[in-house]
Parts: structure tokens; sequence; C-alpha cells
């Protein structure tokens, strides 16, 4: 049944969460102070502008005038980014052709836990109290260990400024969707305090008829998030940032079979920080937790399956930035990771305990140039310790000119699943086994007659799973052409490997087969974007962006290019061998993506308005023709452009109203593309406390 | 008189040259297409599988119920041979000739060499044609299609009963072999395919 957490872990209110106060940031950039700022690059502040790494900003005010509601339609939204579904639903982000599995995602600072299936579904975060959203593209296991492959998102929170403020809002949206915040904000002197409290709710919607299941069921949603802050002398603080949220969604599955799926989440942080002239010194104490239960009931009320998944996550960490001179700075960094999981499915109880440590220098050894080289050394019992180094640089051309590179490795450790899920399908008949289980369950399943024959020996299942593992290029420029102008070009190259996957490692006497893991991919992402930002006047703003990708499969490219693939024109057609250019490369990737956004603000008259196009061309999502590779004669979903737009209207000195459509064009593919119901129509009012 | 023996003698010669061996008879290969030949069974899904198998015979290009004169038989998705051992599920036919064959990995037009050392046949471990998605002649597209596709390239190269080659091709499951098969509409198990018959024993290639 549902587990009633909600009054223990609120009880349990520590957490933090700390801008750092040493800031290295070169002379320009402090004059300029509209300048974006970013922590996530290295774990210091930085200017994106100075920064060597593929790294970008997305700002609270841009957030506010799309008036997303959901944290996926501001990450669709950012050129080379897109939100990507998995057969459970979750909702990740695929960065440069990597998979969403292979992303960061941290919460002020920390990483949250809970992939079912590998992707932490993005719909968990509210948008309501972002203050900005920091995104790192390309490997940066140097500063954050595990899984940041791809990149890095890290969503940053808002914390008070001084006085009382605080602000409501609600929106409204087709579905019957509502969004509902409040924000309350204290400052003075040496305390801080906010809370925030966010309930998101839908009826959900169906795009295909008469199947008896819905696209999206009916849910929701609640986020509580309160932080504190207290200096306690001039160079100690502490902070505390607790986070609560719960979800609960109808479950409804073929055959009359109808449910509930809850889950929740907590996230406790504390640091105190200490600062003195030339040292700052973080200590961060984090807890998360994520449990979800779901059931389904047959139509006479009887219990027909029940599953449970429950994930905690202990973290203690410790940093110092150590600032020698304006040029020189070094991050010194150590810590703890406590993981364990209880879901139903597994066996046993699996834990994963690795202490880490890393280091950065940062330095510019003149005034044009800023190095930075990194390290991280995470041990693990289980598999091979991980070294990740890091190395970024970036030129001054001219004032408004740069170049910069930055080459990285990443890695991803086999997760709990992959090793140890134990599942027969009842229906169908077919079974799944972690790696690590292969061995017992096999010979379980052998003495219940169960097995017909056996593919892969079971000895090839004593050594390890090795973890997955990239190595990142990212080579930028950057020119603001004048004022009005900037454009950027970055071209980007991740070359992956052992990356899991499934294969069948045995028949079943029933006919099916046994699946399990094995580290055998060689994937390699190259491609490069190019965005332009202009302004007109003082009113209005430009941006364009495109970006190329390929992402190929290094194995399947081989064996397109030893003729061993073929195809059929029709299903009935006698099939003939395929070429090297067939191949297509891997599922769900867009050869071609683009934006479009215009931005109209008027302060005189309190009215600002945007219009943002998106552009993806075609995918494959399957293999249609049963060769087991996406090529040039699959089916693809067709490429297309969705269009919003927002208006946004303060009607007095607190109170802003906005308006707006989402997919304008009404642009649906129901067989193909979940996310997309229609055209969105929206109201929101917002209204500042003080 | 000289010019004429030697005209004589070239016509001869050239005759001689262009004369066909005849040999013995060497019939014609046979092409053939084969559609929806039904293959029902009963249970699958987890349940225990029994019913006929549908029994084939290249010789004649029909269907038949002997339990003699059959090279290749179906089931639902098994393909068994009329050669070598019974894996002993449910109304099983024994195996009455010396059928082999083994899965070649080319076109149908490629394939015009029997290696005979590949050839395989059933046994009481498993059939020749291995059973499970991408193991043997088709692959299960799971979701969303659901479809049960004849993997592309893949020919089954059969020794028949008796000692002569035929090469396959699966074209379809469904019944009616449509262009755009629908899983949920479509009856399965109606094999369409297309063979080639080596009418005479012993050789081994389709020319």
């Amino acid at each position: 049944m549902f587990k009633k957490i909600t009054l223990l872990h609120l009880l349990f209110l520590c957490s933090s969460f700390s801008w750092s106060q040493a800031v290295f940031l070169d002379n320009d950039s402090i004059e300029n102070s509209l300048d974006e700022v970013i922590i996530s690059g290295t774990k210091t502040i930085r200017t994106v502008s100075s920064l060597p790494l593929n790294a970008s900003v997305i700002k609270k005010d841009a957030i506010e005038k799309t008036n997303a509601t959901r944290l996926s339609d501001v990450i669709n939204e950012e050129l080379g980014l897109i939100t990507v579904s998995d057969f459970g639903g979750a909702e990740g982000i695929q960065m440069q052709g990597l998979d969403s599995e292979y992303t960061l995602v941290l919460l002020d600072n920390q990483p949250l836990v809970g992939r079912l299936a590998g992707t932490l579904d993005l719909n968990r975060i509210s948008v309501g109290n972002i203050k900005q959203i920091e995104i790192v593209r390309g490997p940066s296991s140097s500063l954050y260990g595990n899984n940041a492959f791809a990149g890095v998102i890290n969503i940053i929170t808002e914390e008070p400024s001084e006085g009382f403020n605080g602000y409501l809002s609600s929106t409204y949206e087709t579905h019957k969707t509502l969004d509902n915040s409040i924000n309350l904000n204290y400052k003075k002197k040496k305390f801080y305090g906010s809370v925030f409290f966010n309930n998101y709710s839908s009826d959900g919607y169906d795009l295909i008829e008469d199947d008896g299941l819905n696209t999206v069921n009916k849910f929701n949603t609640n986020t509580l998030q309160i932080k504190f802050g207290q200096n306690i002398s001039e160079s100690l603080k502490v902070k505390i940032n607790a986070r609560y949220y719960a979800q609960l969604i109808d479950n409804i599955a073929p055959n009359s079979l109808s449910g509930e799926t809850f889950t929740a989440e907590d996230n406790i942080n504390l640091i105190v920080s200490h600062e003195s002239d030339k040292l700052k010194t973080d200590l961060e104490i984090y807890f998360t937790s994520y449990f979800g239960d779901e059931f389904l009931d047959d139509d006479q009320g009887n219990r027909f399956s029940e599953s449970f998944y429950d994930q905690i996550l202990f973290k203690p960490e410790i940093k110092t930035v150590y600032k020698v001179n304006n040029q020189k700075e070094l991050v010194f960094g150590l810590g703890y990771k406590y993981e364990s999981l209880n879901r139903t499915y597994f066996d046993l109880k699996p834990k994963q305990k690795s202490p880490f440590i890393y280091f950065q220098y940062d330095f510019n050894p003149n005034d044009k140039v800023n190095l930075i080289f990194g390290g991280r050394f995470d041990k693990y019992k289980e598999y091979k310790s991980q070294i990740s180094p890091k190395f970024s640089g970036i030129y001054k051309i001219g004032d408004n000119e740069s170049i910069k590179v930055s080459a990285g490795y990443g890695y991803k450790t086999p997760d709990f699943r992959q090793l140890y899920f134990n599942f027969s399908n009842s229906t169908i008949g077919y079974s799944v086994i972690g790696y690590n289980v292969v061995e017992d369950v096999l010979n379980q399943l052998i003495n219940e007659g169960q097995i017909a024959n056996i593919i892969v020996p079971i000895d090839e299942f004593e050594e390890p799973l090795s973890p997955e593992s990239s190595f990142g290029l990212n080579v930028g420029y950057n020119r603001d052409l004048n004022e009005k102008i900037n454009m950027s070009v970055n071209v980007f190259n991740n070359s992956a490997k052992n990356l899991i996957d499934y294969r069948v490692i045995a028949n079943k006497t029933n006919g099916q087969n046994v699946f399990s893991y094995y580290n055998v991919n060689n994937v390699s992402t190259f491609g490069f974007d190019i965005k332009t930002k202009f302004k007109t006047d003082n009113y209005l703003n430009f941006t364009l962006g495109y970006q190329l990708l390929y992402a190929f499969d290094l194995d399947a490219r081989n064996a397109f290019e030893n003729g061993e693939i073929f195809a059929r024109l029709t299903p009935t057609s006698p099939a003939f061998r395929l070429k090297k250019s067939d191949y297509f490369g891997l599922y769900n990737r867009s050869r071609h993506m683009g934006v479009f956004k215009v931005n109209y603000n008027n302060l005189e008259k309190k009215f600002s308005a945007n219009l943002r196009l998106r552009y993806r061309s075609k995918y494959g999502l399957f293999d249609s023709n049963s060769n087991n590779y996406l090529d040039k004669y699959d089916t693809f979903v067709k490429g297309h452009f969705t269009t919003n737009i927002s208006l946004n209207k303060k009607i007095n000195s607190k109170t802003m109203v906005s308006g707006g459509i989402e997919n304008i064009f009404n642009y649906l593919d129901t067989e193909n593309i979940s996310s997309l119901s229609g055209r969105i129509y929206y109201l929101r009012i917002k209204h500042n406390l003080n | 008189m000289k010019t004429i023996k030697l005209l004589v003698l070239s016509i001869m010669l050239i005759s001689f040259f262009n004369c066909e061996d005849d040999g013995p008879n060497l019939q014609d290969i046979q092409s053939v297409s084969i559609e929806d030949l039904y293959a029902p069974q009963e249970g699958g899904q987890g349940q225990p599988i029994s019913g006929t198998f549908a029994r084939f015979d290249f010789e004649t290009g029909l269907q038949t119920e002997s339990e003699t004169e059959w090279d290749v038989a179906f089931r639902g998705t098994s393909i068994i041979v009329n050669g070598g051992t019974s894996l002993g599920t449910t109304d099983e036919p024994e195996r009455t000739g010396d059928a082999g064959v083994y899965i070649f990995d080319g076109t149908m037009a490629e394939m015009v060499a029997v290696e005979t050392s590949l050839i395989i046949q059933d046994s009481s471990s498993g059939y020749a044609i291995q059973s499970g998605s991408g193991n043997g002649w088709y692959t299960y597209a799971g979701p969303p299609t659901y479809l049960i596709n004849p993997t592309p390239g893949k020919i089954l190269v059969f020794r028949t009963r008796d000692g002569k080659y035929a090469k396959m091709e699966i074209l379809s499951y469904y019944l009616g072999a449509p262009e755009n098969p629908d899983a949920f509409s479509d009856p399965s198990r109606y094999f369409t395919f297309n063979y080639v018959y080596q009418p005479n024993e012993g050789v081994t290639d389709f020319n």
C-alpha cells in the first residue's frame, strides 16, 4: 500500500545549497553585470562567456516569459536538447545524440535518484521556483563522477533577496491542467528562509481511441521546498534545503485492469560553509530517497499486480576552493556515496558504496588564456575504479571573440537493474535476468525444466560487467559581431564504448527467450551546432539555431559495410543486400534540428510577447523491416515543426496576466509522438506579494 | 578438291564441337511461389503446444497428409525437416527421410551452390531451424507493431528426404501476405514463400 512518508521527512529539515562566495571572474565580465554566471562547469562561480566549456544558461526571465509549467517544455526549446520518453513514460534528455540515461540531472547541485528504466523523469522537477538552468555539454565525470557522460543539467532554485517577497501563480491549460504555486521569501541580515509549494494536476489525454488506454493518465503532483540559511559568524554559514515531492497517477492497463501509481521523493541537504581570505570550504551532507508503488486491480477489485521501488542515496562531500591569486584557483574535494535499492523483481537489495576524490586547477597563464585541468577518482568494489580526467582551455582572440576546446572522460556504472533484475513476463513468457544473478537464476530455471538450450555459456558471466564510458571533445568559437549580434559555433564528438545492451542468453522450452545484459556497443556521435542571437532595437530580439547530428553504432556500421545486412522493399518482396550508406544510425535521433525564437519586450507598456519554433527532421523509432538496424528503408517519423506563442501583460505593479498557445498549428502524430496532444491553450495569473 | 575436303573437315569439326552432350536427361529447376500455407498450432504463449504439422513436399509443390512423402513441415513459427530425430513435442511426426537444412545469409539470387557440410537435422535437443526471434527464420518485432517478420537475408537451404536440394525464402507469416501487415487484425500462421527446387538428385547448384 502507500507509504506515508510525509511527516517523517518533513520533520527532517536539513539540507543545503550554496553559492560559493569566492569568485573567479575575468575583469571584463565584472563590468558587464548582465553576463551569465554558471557554477556547474567548475563547481566555482564563473561567467559563461569566459568558461572554456560548451555550456549555456537558461535564466528565470526566459522561462517565465514562455509560461512553461513543465521542465521538459523548457528543455525542448534549447538547441540540441530533446526530451525523449522511455517505455516507462519517464521523460529524459538526449544531449549530443547520447541517450537520456547518460545525462546527469542535478537539483540545486545534488543528484536525484529513481531511474526505473534508466531515465530520470524531468517532470518531477517543478518550474515555479527555478532561478536558472545550467547546461554543460561534454563528459563531466571529472567533477561529478557517475552518470555525467553526455553532460550535466543543474536546476538551481531561487534564494531570497533582502526583505520579504513572494508570489502566487495560477495557470489553467487545455486538458484541465492546473498549476498553482506559492512562494514566500524572507531575508534579513543574517538569516533567510523560503517556502515554495506547487500543485500540478491534469486530466491527461488520449490520442488513440478505443484501445482502452490513455496516452497520458490523470495525475496529481505536489512539491514542497523549504530553505533556511543562517550566518553564524562573519566566516561561517549554515544552510538547509529540503524538498518533498509526491505524485499520484491513474494506472490503466488492458483487460479492464486499473489502479494507481504513487511516487514520493525527498531531498535533504545540509551545507556548512567556511570562508576566509583565500580559502572557502563547503561541507555538504545530502540525503535523497525515491519511493514508488504501483498496483493494478481487476474489475472485481481483486489485486492483480503490485510492484514497488525504493531507492536511497546518502552523500557527504567536502570541497575546498583555494584562490591562490586572481589568476589561479584550486579546487579539491572528497566524499562518499552510499546508494541502495529495494524493488520488486530483485532477489536481493543491492548497495553501492564508493568514496571519491577530485581536484581542479583553474588558471590564466596570461590575460588571453584560461586553462582548466581536473580529474576525479571514484573507487568501486564491484567494478573497475574510475579515473576521469578533463582538460579545457579558452583563448580570447579579441575583446569579442574567443575560441575554446574541452576534452574529457565520462562513465556510467551498470545500474542495479542491469545487474540484479529477475523478471519473467507471465503472458508472453520471456525472462530478463540481471548480469550478476545469471548463474543463480538460470540454474533455477534449468532445475524447473524451463530451459531448452543455453546460447551463452554461464562462465561468460564471470567477469564483471564493465562501466560504460565515453571520451568527448567539444570545440567552440564565439563572437560578438557588434552590440547587437552574437554568434557561436560548436563542434562535438563523443566516442562511447562498452555500452550495455541486452541479448538472448538461452531459449526456453516455451519457445521464448531469456535475456540478459552485456557490454557491446561502440557508439560515435558527432556534429556541430551554430547559433546566433540578434537584437534589432530595444524591443525585439531573435535567436536562430541549427544542429547537425550523426549518431552511429560502430559495429552496425561495419556490418553494413561488410554486406551483412539485408532489407525488403515491401514485406513480401525478395530481400537484397544493403550498403554502408544505407545505415541511418541510432534510433530517435534527428539528423537536423533547429530553433527560432522571437522576443518582443516593451517595458513602457509592460507587455511582452514571444514566438518559438522548433524543428526536428525525420527519425526512426524502431526497426520496421526486421533486420535489427535502422536503415534507409525503415519507416520514419516525419520531420516536423512545433510552434508556441506567449503574451504577457502587467495589469498593475504587482500582477501579470499571461496567455498563449502551444503547438499553434495543431501538429499531431498520434502513432509516434505521445507528447503532442494538439493545440494547448493556457491562461496564467501571477501576483507578487509586495 | 583440297578446298572441299578442308571445308567438309571444318564443317565436321565445327559440328562436332557444337554438338551438345545430352548425357542423361537433366530436368529443369523449378521456381515456385506458395501462398498461404496454413500452419495452425494449439497452445503456445506459456501453454503446452500441440497440433498437426502442415507437411510440404518439394517434388509435388503441394501440401501433403502423407507420413513419409514430405520434406519440410510447419506449425506456428516452428519449421521441421523430415530428417534426424523428433524433439518429442505433442503431435510431432516421426522422421522418415534424410532431409536436412541450413540457413544461408544472403539473397535468393546469391544462393547458387549448396554447402552440404553445413546441413543439419532436427534432434532431440532442438530443431535444425532454431526457435525464438532472431535465431531462425523470423524476427519478432515487439512493440509497437508486434509482428513476426521473416528476417531479410535468410535463405533456408534444404536437402529433401531423398537427396535433392531446394532453397526457400519466406516472405510472410500473415494471410494474404499483405504489404502492411497488422498483427492484431491479419490472421497469422499462413506461410507465403518462394522456393527453387533442383529435381536432379545429387546436383547441388541451382543453375
